[in-house]
């Protein structure tokens, strides 16, 4: 199958869309700012000496509000699109999503101890209260994906097939032990538990962003190298260790850097689903299955679409919110329909 | 002629004195929290709110203002967009971040405690009375409140020293099915018990029931609180959906009462005291009631 798009113009469709959705992100949103006013706070921040006069509100829109957060759409979406490739990759399956290996019911886990029990943590200093929720989740996410590594592997080898099957019992069995915080926890938690399971990226603050634009950013220098590995992987196990490939450590990396990174992106946003499957899918169809190409594309366009997805939440009912979830399953859905339906054709 | 002019120099005089006055009190009002925004409008306040959240349903007139979504998933952005002066709320109010964010964009923030008692009522009232420049109204308001409540319990417990308390179950459902029983610690508990009612369930928070255990507690009230339907539709709903509950004393006796679901929402509101009456009418009917 030859791709759709040429891979230099796919780079520079996707760096543009990228420069388009991080503008938009910055300039638009429920307070509606003058073009000129934030041009002129976002180049006042870049360090150029112009006069303040007027343009408080704007730098605080600008600065403490829309910048950590588009940061935050960028991180999340681009980790979140990398390690759906990393995991269609390892289990050499479309229908692949960073969910299997468990990293998502764990982080769910994670969160839900967070808030239902969150007040049995009596002894907890002050400072870390507001941390408790995205280290219980990261913690829970990681915790699990270990767990699935573990069950699948036997005499130093890691089975594929055993790893997707313990993810899936792991799984479950995180879900029901969700399923059981759910019916233990009053009203207000239950809501915030309902709302966390739909992701936003409301209320990202520098405090939080920090480790997650580490993480995603090691992960997204680390994963592209591998992307040889990858390819070769595609056409077998055996036939990649005949390669002169070390299979396992490459399985071990894919793995680590998922549960790494969406464990990270969960810990920040809550669960935002679809991004992982999906984003993947639609380089893939665009471009071709060569992962040197799909690694540095998916980052582009999973950063994108995330950063439009949250526009909408943000935009559609203002002055509330929706949760971005939902956003990104409501387009993204019947999108990827109409791309598989063309393609059929 | 001349007369006029003058009077309307001295109303338009008096006009801007009390602009003056009101100048320092915030003008632009959001709340995040059903109780308050219910204690705000029946404080004379309503025009000054350009915001509510989701639970804030009563008064009907509210919904019409711009939503600012759940209290416990606030947007920034979106608050201030609204330009306020001022966001109520309760402690349950965030996320935390959205509240520093909306802080530093000097909007001022007051926080209400949703605690259900009355010292704490009493203070939020009396609070919210000062930031709307209706210190006397509150004062009113509260008293007669008060008073209210005070009769209700006396009578409650006249009434209890004559008659043993019937045991009720709190139904909480859409449309009928697969209602949630209130249980200890709700303000549908906190409801009942002011009402002289004895619950049932001994479980705490809203659970689901099995219909076994239900028929098994026999109730001889039934209340029930219906966020799809109302009046005897609910009703209609309620038994059609749960057959088991017609075989109930409650049922046989025609003993089944409605209550606002919006009631048992953030805190003590300003229709509590009326719902309560209600309750106890129907806890201990008519014979030889005062």
């Amino acid at each position: 199958m030859t791709p759709l798009v040429k891979p230099r113009s796919l780079f520079l469709g996707l760096t543009l869309l990228c420069l388009l959705a991080i503008w938009l992100s910055l300039a638009l949103g429920p307070v509606s700012l003058p073009l000129f006013d934030t041009l002129r706070a976002a180049l006042r921040m870049l360090g150029l000496p112009l006069a303040p006069d007027g343009l408080e509100q704007a730098e605080l829109i600008l600065g403490q509000i829309r910048l950590p957060r588009t940061l935050l759409g960028l991180a999340v979406g681009g980790v979140l699109a990398l390690s759906g490739v990393a995991m269609q990759g390892l289990f050499r399956n479309p229908l692949a999503d960073p969910g299997l290996v468990g990293v998502s019911s764990g982080a769910a886990l994670g969160a839900a101890v967070a808030i239902v029990g969150g007040s049995l943590f009596g002894g907890l200093p002050e400072w870390f209260g507001p941390y408790l929720l995205s280290a219980c989740a990261f913690l829970g996410g990681l915790g699990v994906t270990a767990l699935v590594y573990r069950l699948g592997r036997r005499n130093g080898q890691t089975n594929v097939a055993t790893m997707l099957l313990a993810g899936i019992a792991l799984t479950a069995l995180a879900s029901s032990a969700v399923g059981l915080f759910t019916y233990l926890a009053d009203d207000a938690t239950l809501r915030t538990l309902t709302f966390w399971n739909l992701g936003s990226l409301n209320g990202a603050s520098y405090a939080r962003l920090w480790p997650l634009l580490i993480i995603s950013t090691g992960v997204a220098l680390w994963l592209p190298r591998r992307a040889k590995a990858l390819n070769a992987l595609l056409l077998g196990e055996s036939e990649a260790g005949h390669l002169g490939l070390d299979v396992e450590r490459l399985k071990r990396e894919l793995v680590f850097c998922t549960a790494l990174g969406v464990g990270a992106a969960v810990a920040a946003a809550g669960m935002i689903g679809f991004v992982g499957l999906v984003v993947p899918h639609l380089v893939r169809l665009l471009a071709g299955p060569d992962h040197r190409v799909l690694l540095p594309a998916s980052v582009l366009a999973g950063a994108s679409l995330l950063l439009l997805a949250d526009l909408v939440a943000r935009l559609a009912l203002a002055p509330a919110e929706l949760p971005i979830g939902i956003v990104t399953a409501f387009i993204g859905a019947p999108f990827f329909l109409y791309l598989l339906l063309r393609g059929r054709a | 002629m001349r007369l006029k002019t003058r009077v309307a120099v001295l109303c338009v005089g008096l006009l801007a004195s009390l602009q003056v006055l009101a100048a320092d009190l915030p003008q632009r009002w959001v709340s995040a929290g059903g109780a308050l925004s219910e204690w705000v409008s029946a404080l004379g306040g309503e025009s000054k709110l350009v915001g509510v959240d989701t639970t804030s349903q009563h008064p009907q007139s509210l919904q019409a203002l711009p939503s600012i979504g759940y209290q416990r998933s606030l947007s920034a952005e979106g608050i201030l967009s609204l330009r306020p002066d001022i966001l109520i709320g309760t402690e349950e109010m965030g996320p935390p971040t959205v509240i520093a964010q909306v802080k530093s964009a000097k909007v001022r923030v007051e926080l209400f405690s949703a605690q259900p008692d009355l010292p704490t009522l009493e203070k939020n009232v009396t609070h919210l009375g000062q930031l709307l420049g209706a210190q006397a109204q509150a004062t009113q308001l509260l008293e007669r409140y008060q008073q209210q409540l005070k009769a209700q319990q006396s009578r409650v417990a006249k009434l209890q020293a004559q008659h043993e308390a019937p045991g009720v179950l709190v139904l909480i459902g859409h449309a009928g099915g697969k209602p949630l029983i209130a249980g200890k610690d709700t303000a549908a508990d906190w409801l009942l018990q002011q009402a002289g009612g004895h619950n049932l369930a001994t479980h705490t928070g809203y659970k689901p029931f099995s219909v076994e255990s239900l028929a098994g507690l026999d109730p001889e009230v039934l209340v029930f609180a219906d966020r799809a339907l109302s009046g005897e539709a609910a009703k209609a709903a309620l038994f059609k959906e749960n057959p088991i509950l017609q075989a109930s004393r409650a049922a046989k006796a025609g003993r089944v009462l409605e209550l606002d679901p919006t009631l048992l929402v953030g805190g003590l509101g300003p229709r509590l005291p009326a719902a309560v009456q209600r309750l106890a009418d129907g806890f201990y009917p008519a014979k030889g009631n005062p």
